[in-house]
Parts: structure tokens; sequence; C-alpha cells
């Protein structure tokens, strides 16, 4: 292939004008790897990876393990008795019966008729520390002594007591889980539980759910050592549950307080306050906070594309006729919210300009490519250099490249910095050697020095100093 | 038996489990249906084919459904995970079965298959139920799956929210069971140490399975695969859990369901999107088949390239594998050319290609789902984990609780600034009234299991400090995490001076230069020790950091077994079987500080294991620990969880 056919294939000129170490965008990328061959179907691709395939095999069973090894490892697996040990001992002690336990051998644990044994038997148990073993001499000390001395031991045995409380919680039996608790003075915990199996167990029956958390607030939630806020927590679900039975609509009985909102503001949102499904009366009721109501309003207003509702609540015009943003939406997060709703550029705009340093405004107009306000805060902080840059960036002859070479035209005065590098050649020029000039950028000189700041002026004297100690 | 490579023999490990489910089939009957829950399809798939099922007797195979009624066989096998409910499921069905014809009975026609183990308490079910004799159950014990080179995983998902959040122990014998499988596979490692009490329990039963089965044909000397196991709990190393992770494969976890090590790429719904509330509008659509990928390195080279990179740089990678398939292309060749590449490569190549495809998908739904508040949270975590800032790292959560908030990422950060920084009542409150008002009030009880599971601080009510029936937890809620973290990850390094500044050869650019994983330190020190004393030195702050292994033996004054030690055990609630405190070693170390002569490691490889769940930024901090110090480490645990997973497990 001749140089001058390479360069002009279609394949090579798009590239031509990226340099090669550069990164291909993503859509590069994926148009060459979905680029197919001539003669390969696509679903091939699929069709011919079989992971299980691919893996197997790789170290065959027998030089993995010796065929006796293995059958251990089998024999371990099944909880069998090794055939030599069948003979089962006549006395089993403490330890013996532990062991098999752990191991998952078959066992009775009713020889164990002491207290000293059924004792030692749980603490073997606890030391070796399988749950397991744990929770089998638990609950053959539930069956075999009475519930206080069972209680007695499980009360300084926390971990013995954790598996017996998983158990009841499994199996369901939250009233003795509820005793056992009372009776070990954990009554606050008690009620939490009794919580979490109400709404796992009655979550699809509001009338159930309701009578039995009305039943558990006042019985077990105001009791002393409940925490305040916890009991708050579960009047307000049945404030909520009761609202819900009173409107009845099937499809949003078991919502969230703020998904009710986001309902009521695409449904109700013009009944005022003190209206069962006004949003306002529904703010109050659940002490929802400005900042959470902001979010759903502005949520629900924009995917629905009702910005007209959007912009009369976030946006207001000062005296001066201007449009300011309040919102109780931090900027910065409320920028960044409707830009993924794609709010209109306008309204972006607006709010970023009220965020008060330059510097963050620049920034995040350049993240959301609002080219209004960078354009304008270029012009405002007098940077030429970085608007003249800018300028580049957008395409031509639109609309915001125009604005942007207006605001050149009409702002010729300089940047601080400018100003120090400007005043910084023109000494080293006259004073010290000529080569310097061509590190200037040759339009530096063509602007007049009309003050200078403090800055400047420090500037001016450490050249000074300079100067003058070349003289010495 | 030691010829072949290690990560080859671990990725034959499938082949004992599938023993272990032959054995159990066999005792099934001849002709017979597989029932089977739908969690355990992708974990099977791993073990055995559908054509293998079939040479064992499996005849027709359907998904566990409580509204299952015939199938095609008298005979039925159930295969469930060791969760109470779905065998109670199960048995249900059974029970309805035997209503409508009683003859099955006496036909022995039902087995159930549970994994890991059967519990005694599902013995007594059975009993309770009429059913013993009916039905039979079986253990089926599968050994550690191979996902990725050098990761490992027992895939029993549901171990978290029992061991940390439940604080039921039952099945942790089964991770004990495992490593006694794997240990005849690669021999016992010289040095063992433990990092935690669930830890230390999986080394003593682990020392009960090596003494039962103690047999004279067993290889007795120590390991030339493994030259230190490393047990670790969960709940030793919170922060790592609840970080955003900077690498792609962490990131991928964040926002993509993994099973089993296939990721589920819906690049539409991804986990950030669901765990979000939505304000209408977006109908759902049908959910569309989505590709799936295998993140295994050996069959796609491509994610093993990027696996572990910071995210800055994966698109880099991928464009530049792009050009070069770019140069590949088929038009510079010729017919003869063609052929042989059609015959040779073009699989490959294809393959390569539709890896590149979904990982720049995945990447694109990275970059668009997350870029936006990916600063200000990588800066609000370092801030934390540094104990700076408190007031706006609590403005910044909240603000996040007050809008965008996600069920459980949201959650996670909560935790983390409870775990470092610590929150007071009110505070506390504030997040609990918004996380409630977002999700439901059912949520409640969520905060309580965070705060079993020790993921949450609960700051006690200023009114209720005195209250007496409270004291005794007094001490527990107390706000006794605060700096404790700190001084605590400061004293281990944890915590790199300056998080900017940290190239990729720390371990914490997984964290952004944040902060160190405890399984990377854990594995640092033990890979650069050259004495045993050297190591503990090292690893001082490490709370309830046990040794066992040749170490042990070394200590034992003659042979002590289980029967003597438990029947010496007065009222110390420690059985020290498998493993000793290291304090009780510090006088013998002064005299021989290399007791055990274990170190410097030989060989230079370290088998991590965390019991509940590891995630991807540890397994890539120990790649670079892996590759600083010239040596192996291999992760396993019972699952590869993130944050949100460990978060999910508390609702």
């Amino acid at each position: 292939m001749e140089d001058d056919d390479y360069w002009n294939t279609s394949e090579t000129k798009a590239k031509a004008f990226s340099f090669d170490d550069d990164v291909l965008s993503t859509q590069e990328i994926l148009a060459i790897g979905q680029k197919s061959y001539p003669g390969q179907k696509e679903e091939s691709i699929f069709s011919n990876v079989n992971i299980t395939t691919v893996k197997s095999a790789a170290v065959p069973l027998n030089s993995l393990v010796s065929s006796k090894v293995l059958d251990l490892i089998l024999l371990a697996q099944s909880g069998k008795d090794p055939s030599k040990e069948t003979k089962l001992e006549p006395v089993e002690t403490v330890a013996m019966t532990l062991k098999r336990l752990t191991l998952g051998r078959s066992c009775s644990l009713h020889v164990h008729r002491s207290m000293k044994s059924k004792t030692e038997l749980l603490d073997g148990a606890l030391a070796i520390g399988d749950g397991n073993a744990v929770l089998t001499v638990v609950l053959f000390l539930i069956q075999t002594l009475n519930k206080k001395l069972v209680y007695e031991l499980l009360s300084s045995r926390p971990v013995a007591l954790n598996h017996y409380i998983a158990f009841l919680q499994n199996e369901g039996k939250i009233t003795e889980l509820t005793d056992l608790l009372t009776m070990l003075g954990r009554s606050p915990e008690a009620a939490m539980y009794q919580f979490q199996h109400a709404v796992k167990t009655q979550g699809n029956n509001i009338d159930v759910l309701f009578r039995k958390l009305t039943n558990l607030l006042a019985n077990h939630f105001n009791q002393p050592g409940v925490d305040q806020h916890q009991a708050k927590m579960v009047a307000d679900y049945i404030k909520l549950l009761e609202w819900q039975k009173h409107i009845n609509k099937p499809d949003l009985k078991y919502t969230s307080v703020i998904q009710w909102l986001a309902h009521n503001c695409s449904h109700h949102w013009h009944e005022g306050a003190g209206n069962a499904m006004s949003p306002l009366t529904l703010c109050q009721r659940h002490q929802i906070t400005p900042l959470q109501y902001d979010w759903v309003v502005l949520n629900v207003h924009a995917k629905a594309g009702k910005w007209d509702i959007v912009e009369s609540l976030f946006t207001k015009k000062d005296w001066f006729g201007r449009t300011t943003v309040s919102s109780n939406i931090p900027i910065e997060s409320l920028v960044a919210r409707l830009h993924e709703l794609r709010g209109s550029t306008q309204l972006l705009a607006t709010c970023v300009n009220r965020v008060a340093s330059s510097d963050d405004r620049l920034r995040l107009a350049h993240i959301y490519k609002i080219h209004s306000v960078v354009i304008e805060t270029l012009a405002k902080q007098k940077d030429r250099a970085a608007l003249t840059n800018y300028k580049m960036t957008l395409s031509p002859q639109s609309e915001e490249y125009i604005l942007a070479d207006n605001t050149l035209r009409d702002n010729v005065s300089f940047t601080n910095n400018q100003l120090l590098f400007s005043l910084f050649f023109f000494f080293r020029v006259n004073d010290m050697s000529y080569s310097e000039t061509t590190l200037c950028q040759p339009n530096i000189f063509s602007f007049k020095v009309t003050k200078l700041t403090g800055a400047a002026r420090f500037f001016e004297k450490v050249i000074t100093a300079l100067q003058e100690e070349e003289k010495k | 038996m030691d010829h072949q490579p290690l990560s080859s023999k671990l990725a034959s490990l499938s082949l004992i489990s599938q023993c272990k489910l032959k054995d159990i089939l066999l005792l099934c009957g001849d002709k017979k249906d597989l029932i089977i829950d739908p969690t355990l399809i992708k974990p099977l798939e791993r073990i055995c084919g559908v054509n293998w099922l079939r040479q064992h007797g499996i005849d027709k195979i359907y998904k566990m459904d409580p509204q299952l009624s015939s199938t095609a066989n008298t005979i039925r096998v159930y295969f469930i995970p060791a969760c109470i409910l779905k065998y109670k499921c199960v048995l249900d069905q059974i029970a309805s079965l035997l209503s409508q014809n009683p003859a099955l009975a006496d036909l022995k026609c039902f087995h159930i298959i549970i994994v890991p183990k059967v519990l005694t308490t599902y013995d007594s079910v059975l009993e309770s139920k009429g059913l013993y004799g009916i039905v039979k159950l079986h253990t089926f014990s599968w050994e550690l799956m191979a996902l990725d080179e050098q990761l490992l995983s027992l895939e029993l998902p549901f171990l978290f929210k029992q061991l940390f959040v439940e604080q039921n122990h039952s099945l942790l014998s089964s991770i004990s069971m495992s490593l006694w499988s794997l240990f005849h596979v690669t021999g016992k490692p010289k040095a063992i140490f433990s990092v935690g009490k669930l830890s230390a329990s999986i080394l003593d039963m682990l020392e009960i399975y090596n003494e039962t089965y103690a047999r004279d044909f067993l290889d007795t000397h120590s390991s030339k695969d493994i030259g230190a196991l490393i047990v670790i709990d969960r709940n030793q190393d919170y922060a790592s859990s609840l970080l955003t992770p900077a690498t792609y494969s962490g990131l991928l976890s964040e926002l993509f369901n993994i099973n089993c090590g296939h990721l589920d790429l819906n690049v539409k719904e991804t986990k950030f999107k669901k765990g979000k509330l939505n304000f209408g509008s977006e109908e759902e659509g049908a959910s569309s088949k989505n590709t799936v990928m295998t993140l295994d390195s050996s069959t796609d080279t491509l994610y093993g390239e990027i696996k572990h990179r910071h995210f800055s740089e994966v698109l880099s990678v991928l464009s530049s594998k792009a050009k070069l398939l770019k140069n590949e292309d088929i038009k510079a060749l010729g017919i003869q050319e063609i052929k042989h590449f059609v015959a040779t490569k073009l699989q490959q190549v294809s393959l390569f290609k539709q890896n590149l495809v979904n990982h720049v998908l995945a990447c694109e739904t990275i970059i668009s789902e997350m870029s936006n508040k990916f600063e200000n949270l990588k800066l609000a975590e370092t801030e934390m984990l540094n104990n700076r800032n408190k007031k706006s790292n609590f403005t910044f959560v909240d603000e996040i609780f007050g809008t965008d908030i996600h069920i459980y990422n949201s959650l996670r950060l909560m935790c983390l600034l409870s775990l470092t920084q610590s929150l007071t009542y009110d505070e506390y409150n504030a997040l609990v009234s918004k996380y409630l008002l977002a999700f439901g009030y059912k949520y409640l009880y969520v905060f309580n299991n965070l705060i079993n599971a020790g993921l949450l601080v609960q700051p006690s009510s200023p009114k209720l400090s005195l209250n007496i029936s409270n004291l005794g937890n007094l001490s527990d809620r107390l706000p006794k995490w605060q700096n404790e973290f700190q001084s605590n990850a400061n004293k281990l390094k944890q915590l790199p001076s300056q998080a900017d500044k940290v190239g990729a050869a720390s371990p914490s650019y997984v964290f952004h230069g944040g902060y160190i994983p405890l399984v990377a330190v854990l594995c640092n020190a033990l890979l650069t020790s050259d004495t045993l004393a050297e190591a503990l030195a090292k690893l001082s702050a490490v709370t309830d950091l046990r040794v066992g292994g040749t170490i042990l033996e070394k200590f034992k004054d003659g042979m002590q077994t289980l029967n003597e030690k438990l029947s010496n055990l007065k009222l110390q609630n420690d059985l020290e079987f498998g493993c000793k405190d290291v304090r009780s070693l510090a006088k013998v170390l002064k005299s021989e500080p290399n007791k055990g002569g274990c170190f410097p490691l030989k060989p230079k490889t370290i088998l991590v294991y965390v019991v509940g769940g590891v995630n991807y930024a540890e397994v890539a901090a120990c790649d670079v620990v892996q590759t600083n110090t010239g040596s192996k480490i291999f992760v396993a645990s019972d699952c590869i969880s993130s944050g949100a997973d460990l978060m999910a497990a508390n609702t």
C-alpha cells in the first residue's frame, strides 16, 4: 500500500485527527468490538463458551487425593461412624457426646441427667464454638430442666442465649421469646423482636398489623428502658397505617411516607393544607423535613415534565427582575439532579449563578456544560486566555460561540496573573537577556499596563532587588 | 501428588464435590426427580452438568416452588440450602403429597439434600411433623469453588446473616470441614493464624476433625503448597466492606448482581437504581435477558488484566486492546491467511471482542451512574477514616438521607460514620427518621440488627444512661469506637498520611489511598517477617489474634486430646484446642523468637479465609502485597460480598 493511499483510506482518515496514544472513546471501542468478521455468526460467540467444559479436568481426581482419603472425606460428610468404631461405649462422657455432636453424628443427650453434666455439656459446646452443638444442648436443657433453671444458665452465657433467641425467632415462637427476654430484664429488645415479627408476618394485612402494633405500643414500647425515639417511630407507623386504612387505596397500601408524598404531589398537588390528600397535610403529620419535601416535589414534577411547577417553586424574581433560586436542596446537588432530570439550560444557569464562589461556579458550569455561565464568569474574572481557549472548544457560529466572541471583544482588560507575568517578562527583557522574550506570548505586549495591584507591586520590589544585586 | 501447581489443584476441587454428591445420589434410588432451590443452580453448575446428573439417575429437574404439584417420578430429591424456612416449605409440600396419597409413606421416596449441613434441629422438626422415617435428610458439604485464579468461595451467601446478625453459629463447622478437606489436597500449612472469635472456633473444630479422622495413610508432612493460613472474622474489618471500592471489579460488584462468579450485565436496572426511590413516570420495561459475564481470568484474559486496576485506568487499557484488534484487521490478509485465521484464531478473537464489548458497556454504566457523586463520596469517606471534619461529614450523610437516599448504600455510609467518628443521639435519630420516611417504618428493626452485627453503634439517650436495667449493656453502648478505630488503624499503619499521593504500589489504592484492608496488613506482616516474634510484634495491635499449626504442636505438653481438654475445662471459656492466644506465648518467644520454625514462610504462599464474605477490593489489595513481596496469596471466603450485600443481610 502506498503511503498516500494509506492516509486516504476511510478507516485511517477518521483516526488521523487523534494522536496514537490517545484513549479511544467508549463508542469507538464498541464500534471496533462489535464489527464482525466475515463468516462469523453472532450466536457462535455464546454457544461456544461453555465454562463448565473449559474448567473441568485440570487435575484428575486420583492425583488430587488417594481413594482412601476420598473415602474418609465421604465418611466425614455423612456423619456416620467409621465401621470399626460402631460399638457404642456403654457410658457416654460429656466429652464424647460433644465430639459426636460436633462431627454431626447421631447421639442421645438423655444419658446426661445430673445438673452438673448438663452444665458441663453447655460449657463444653460453647468452648468448642459449634453453634449446632450449642443449640442442641440448649434445646435439651429446655426439655429436661425447668425454665427458671435454664434461664439462669442462659443469662450468664450470652452466646448460648443468642442461639436460643435466633431459634425462637426463626420458629416464630415470639411469645416464648418475649417471656425469656422480659425475665432477663431485656424487655426493650423483646419489643423490637415482636415488632420485627409482626411486620414480617403481617405485612400483607393492614388491619391485623394495625391492631398488633397498637397493642405492642401500648404494652411494650412504653416500658421504662425503651428508647423514646423508637417508640415514637412505632407511633408514627401506626398513624400512617390508620390513615392508609382510611384512604383505602389498594395500590398504595404498603408504601412509605415519601412514596405517599410523591403520589399526593402528582395527583393532589392543588389541594390545600388541611385536605386529607394534600401534600402539605402529609408533611405536617409525619414531620417530613423541608429538604425531603423539596426533593420529592422536584423529582415528581420534573419526571412528569411539569417544569413550570418546578420553576415556580424553586425560582423567584427579585426586586430588580432577576431570577434567583431558593431551595432547601444544597445548590450542587440541585444542579446535579436537574441535569440528570434534563432540566433546561436556562434553569441550570440560574442555579449555578447562585453559587457565590466563582471557582465553584466555573467548575459546575464546566461539568454541566452551561456555556453562558462559563463565559460570563471568565469575563468577570477577566481571564482572557481561558476564555479564548474555551471559545475554541465551542462549535463555530453556535450561539455560545458568538457570545464568547462578543465577550472577548468587549473585555480587553487584564487579569492580575497576566499582569504579573507581563511585568516579569518586561523587566527581564529590559535588564537581563533577550532570549526570554520567546517565552512570552506576543499579545501580552499589546496591552497597556494601567494600574499596579498589590501583588504586582510586591513583584516589582523583588525584581528591583534582583537588579540591584546584579549591579553589585 | 505435589507435582501439580496449586491453582490447578484448587480448580479441580469440584471433582471431590462431585464424588460427594454422587455418594448421596446413590442412596436415593434409581430414577428420580431433582427439585432444586433456584439459588443453588449456579453453584451446582460448577460441580456437574446436566448430563452428569442424568448419568446418576436424575430424570427431570424442577425449580423448587411451593406450588409445584406433580412431577414425573415418584422419587423426589429436594436440593436446598440450610435455611429453616425453605426446609419447612419442602416439608409442607411433602406433607400435602402424603395427604393425597398416603401409600407414598412406605416407599422411602423423599430425600432432602441440604447444603452445607443438616442441623440437629432439622431432625427434630422432621420428627415433630411426623415425617421421621419417611423423609431422609442428607448433608452435602461441597468444597470451595475456584471462581477465579487465586479466589475461592464456598458460595453460602446466607452465612453472614446467620453468623453476625443472628449470631447463630450453627453452620460454622462447615467452614472447618471445607478447610479440613482442602488440606487433604494441599497438605496442612505450618503456620496458622486466626483473628476473631469465630475464626478461633473454626480452628478448634478443624483440630477435632483432624484428631477424629487421623489415619495412618494420611500425609502428616506439612504443606508444600501453602505456607500459612489466616482465618479472619468479617467483623474484624468492617471498614473494608463499608468503603466504596476504586477498583474495576469492586465497582462491578457495586452495580451488578454477581452470583457464583457470574455477573448479570443489567445496564438498565443496576443495583444503584433499584435501591433508590423511583418517583414514577418511568414504566418498567419487560425484563430482557441480559448478557452474563463470567468473572474468571482463565477464560477472560482481558478481565484478568483489568480486574484489580484503579477504575480510572481501565478505559485506557480497553482502548489499547481495541487498537490491537483493529490492527489485526482481516482485510489486510490474503486468502490463505484468512483461511488460517478462521481455523485458528477467529473464535478466540470473537470471544475477546465480545468480552471487550461487555467490559466497555460495564464501564460506561459505572461512569454514568457514579461519576457525579464519586468525588464527594470519596472525600467524605477519607475524612471519616481519619476522624476529620465530623460536622461536614455528618451534613454530607444527612443530605443524602434527605435526598437521593439508597436503601443499602446510604445505610452503609451511616455505619461507616458511626464506626469511625460515632454519632450523637440526635444525629443518629435524625438519620433513622429520614430513612424510615423514605423506605417505610417497617424497617425500624434493621437498625437493631445493624447494632447486633456491630456495624452500627447506638448512642445512648442522655435520659437513659442511668437506667438500671440497661446497666449490663452500658459499656457496649458507650461511644467506645470514638477514636478507637483510628488509633488501632494507625498502629497497624492502615491509614496512609497522604491519600492523594499513594501509588499503585500501596494496597490502599483500592480505597483511593485512604485505607489498607486488614487482610493485606496481615499478609504483609507474615510475608516480611523472619521470625514468629517479629510477625507478632508487627501485629500486636490486632485484637484476638491466635496462632495454631505446628507452632502450637511444639507448645503442647505432650499431646492433649479433645477429651482431656474438655475435662480440664473449668470456667474458662476458650478451648484453645486448634489455636492459642498470642499473649500466652510472649514468654516463650523471648527465649525462642522463632518457635515452630515457620518463618520466613516457606513456601511463600498464604491462604486467607474471610469468615462472613470477602470483597473484591480486599482481593485486589492482597494482589498488591503479593507483587510487592514476590509471593502468592489465595483468598477464600464463604462468599464474595459487597458492602450493600452486608446491609441487605440486616433487612
